[in-house]
């Protein structure tokens, strides 16, 4: 939970670690940098000394070895004066350069005298020190000057301390200047975060954030897609369920008054008149419902469930045979155009059936008695295709490319239909890799043909 | 009283149509904007119920253009939203009443009573003249207290006569009150009535304008 909330709850507080972090490490490179410089300074300081005081011992000696052995007493007699920390403890031995030492101080390391000349790293009582050795000009004696290692360390590292340890103090104010700063910085998002989190849920108007970033801009265009595309979901939502309280409700007032009529009228004749409206009231709505629910449950639908091969010759032969009564109640001529084996394509054969259903439906209800409606399959430049056409009056064309909508009626339709026919009809098409298509003729009439867009797969 | 109903729905339509016609109205039935506006400038209507949603001319235009000829017959608009605009749309285009799907018959009768009786200029809901009391809710007519018996073509004539009681009624504006299309009787239909009303409310009651009408008698 408390893993969560860090990981999730604050971009400040990830940067912030981050920025710290990185900030720590390369001080800390810093650090140890400067401690080697102090270090390799100091060393150069240390060699200056060691060779000077090296010199000056060389100076001192003459023949009176007397004078050379109290040398050391002298100088540490001198060193009951204050002495500064910066004085470096140097011990020294004099002697013959055959290696005959005549004097040393007391912690002088035990090297022989013999050795080579010049700058040496030896050990003495187990630690690493730095030595001189120099001899007079005519041979005969030899100058030794030493120093432990350790106390150049030391004094590197006060070198080195000295000019970190400020930026180590500081590092407490940094962390909190960083965190205001990152805080400061990271305002717009936050800004961004409450104009989201603030909203109702039925505000879907476009984010137009105050200060607009460069990092944020594509977070913030991304949203405002997604809400329009949201808002317009909603709309069609609302327009869809308005629409849909409003084609039920009429059919719904229709029954009511009917029955009411039935019960109020003293005629018998006009009672079952208005009894036998009443059934086709609710035979209507429950087709109306069926519709609605239909569509509800193609909506969702991302492909077919269950896709089988379907011969479309079939498929219209089955759906004319159906509609035949229908058609000859009217005296229209219903005719069948295919191939002797029609297309096959992989779909439903249930939703395609009342795709079909539902266009030759139309067309009996739109075209006059006495006339004539084809249901044509086949493939047309590779692809299959199925319309039915009528020799009606067709739809105004300004209807037409709104037909296909939910519960769109065309200005010209009387009252029966719900608007839902077409719709449904667009929708099925779509599932099936298909698209419907309206037109009216040049000599009049109507086609609606689905028009496969590719060759589907071959079942 | 003879009313315009305007209302694609078939089902619909036919039964208010009927609904109508159980309350003695004569009822014209058109079925889109188009018939509407046809309707409305042929005839003289008493008052018109009017769906919202009409193929080929919409029902606010259909109210419009009739206000614009300053038409002034009450106007009842049916309307199946929910929202509150089509009402507002409707009652700002000049219609009198609303009545929202489904609706209840009663509701529209009592209804198409109040506009009819508000735009013959009374608000009582019984009108009385020398003694003789119609109540067009309950359709009971009585003279001096005594409950009459009437036909329904007596009664709907005694109410068109009632209703606009300083007018003078031209026949023909009578018959018309009588008679829904495709139900025209013989051309003496109006004096038949006439007739048969005196004999139960009294020579003097409907006075005869030579040549031009009826009108109610004086009141004594």
């Amino acid at each position: 939970m408390s893993a969560t909330l860090f990981r999730t709850r604050s971009l400040r507080w990830r940067l912030l670690r981050w920025v710290t972090l990185t900030t720590i490490v390369i001080w800390s490179l810093a650090a140890a940098l400067s401690y080697h410089q102090a270090r390799a300074e100091v060393q150069e300081l240390m060699d200056g000394q060691i060779a000077k005081m090296a010199r000056l011992l060389l100076a001192q000696i003459h023949e009176d070895t007397a004078y050379l052995k109290r040398l050391p007493e002298n100088m540490a007699s001198l060193r009951g004066t204050k002495s500064r920390r910066s004085e470096l403890p140097l011990e020294f031995q004099i002697g013959y350069a055959d290696g005959t030492v005549l004097v040393r101080s007391p912690k002088a390391p035990g090297t022989p005298l013999t050795r080579s000349l010049g700058y040496a790293n030896v050990e003495h009582e187990g630690k690493p020190w730095r030595s001189l050795m120099l001899e007079t000009a005519d041979g005969r004696y030899r100058v030794q000057v030493a120093h432990s290692f350790q106390t150049r360390d030391r004094e590197a590292l006060e070198i080195a301390t000295k000019t970190v340890l400020p930026l180590a103090l500081l590092l407490p104010l940094m962390i909190a200047l960083l965190y205001f700063a990152i805080r400061r910085g990271l305002k717009p998002l936050d800004e961004l975060a409450d104009d989201v989190a603030s909203r109702s849920p039925d505000n879907l108007a476009t984010l137009q954030p105050a200060t607009e970033l460069l990092e944020t801009r594509p977070l913030v265009s991304s949203l405002n897609r997604l809400l329009s595309r949201l808002a317009t979901t909603l709309d069609n939502e609302r327009r869809f369920t308005a629409d849909a309280a409003h084609e039920l409700r009429t059919p719904l007032a229709a029954l009511k008054v009917q029955a009411q009529v039935a019960l109020a009228t003293r005629d018998p004749e006009e009672s079952r008149h208005a009894m036998a409206q009443v059934l086709a009231g609710a035979d209507r709505s429950t087709r109306l419902v069926e519709q609605l629910l239909r569509l509800a449950r193609l909506d969702p639908l991302v492909q077919l469930p269950d896709p089988q091969p379907i011969d479309l010759a079939d498929l219209a032969y089955t759906t004319i045979e159906n509609a035949r009564d229908a058609a000859s109640a009217k005296q229209q001529k219903l005719t069948l155009s295919a191939p002797e084996s029609g297309p096959q394509i992989s779909g439903d054969p249930d939703l395609l059936a009342v795709v079909l259903r539902n266009l030759v439906d139309n067309a009996l209800r739109y075209t006059p008695a006495g006339g004539h409606i084809s249901v044509s399959t086949g493939l047309e430049h590779g692809t299959p295709f199925m319309a039915v056409t009528d020799n009606g009056p067709g739809a105004p064309e300004k209807d037409l490319p709104r037909l296909g909508n939910r519960f769109y009626r065309s200005s010209e339709a009387g009252g029966e239909g719900s608007g839902l026919g077409l719709a449904i009809v667009g929708r099925i098409a779509e599932l099936h890799g298909a698209r419907l298509h309206l037109s009216n003729g040049s000599q009049g009439g109507f086609t609606a043909r689905i028009d496969w867009q590719v060759l589907p797969p071959a079942p | 009283m003879r009313v315009l109903l305007v209302e694609d729905d078939p089902l619909l339509g036919d039964g208010i149509r009927a609904g109508l016609k159980l309350a003695d109205y004569a009822v014209d039935w058109v079925q889109d904007g188009d018939a509407a506006r046809l309707a409305l400038l042929s005839h003289d209507y008493d008052a018109c119920v009017l769906d919202l949603g009409l193929p080929k001319k919409d029902g606010l235009a259909v109210l419009k253009d009739l206000r614009s000829r300053g038409k002034t017959l009450p106007v009842l608009i049916l309307t199946a939203r929910d929202t509150n605009a089509d009402k507002i749309a409707g009652l700002d285009a000049g219609a009198d009443d609303y009545l929202t799907k489904p609706f209840d018959l009663g509701e529209l009768q009592a209804r198409m009573r109040a506009l009819i009786r508000r735009a013959a200029g009374a608000a009582t809901p019984v009108l009385t003249h020398a003694g003789v009391s119609l109540d067009p809710a309950g359709k009971r007519v009585t003279k001096d207290g005594q409950p009459l018996q009437l036909s329904a073509r007596e009664y709907a004539l005694l109410l068109d006569l009632m209703t606009n009681r300083n007018q003078l009624r031209t026949r023909s504006q009578l018959e018309e009150s009588l008679n829904a299309w495709g139900e025209e009787k013989e051309s003496n239909t109006v004096e038949v009535y006439i007739h048969h009303l005196r004999k139960k409310l009294g020579t003097d009651f409907i006075r005869t304008v030579r040549g031009l009408g009826y009108q109610l008698g004086d009141a004594p």
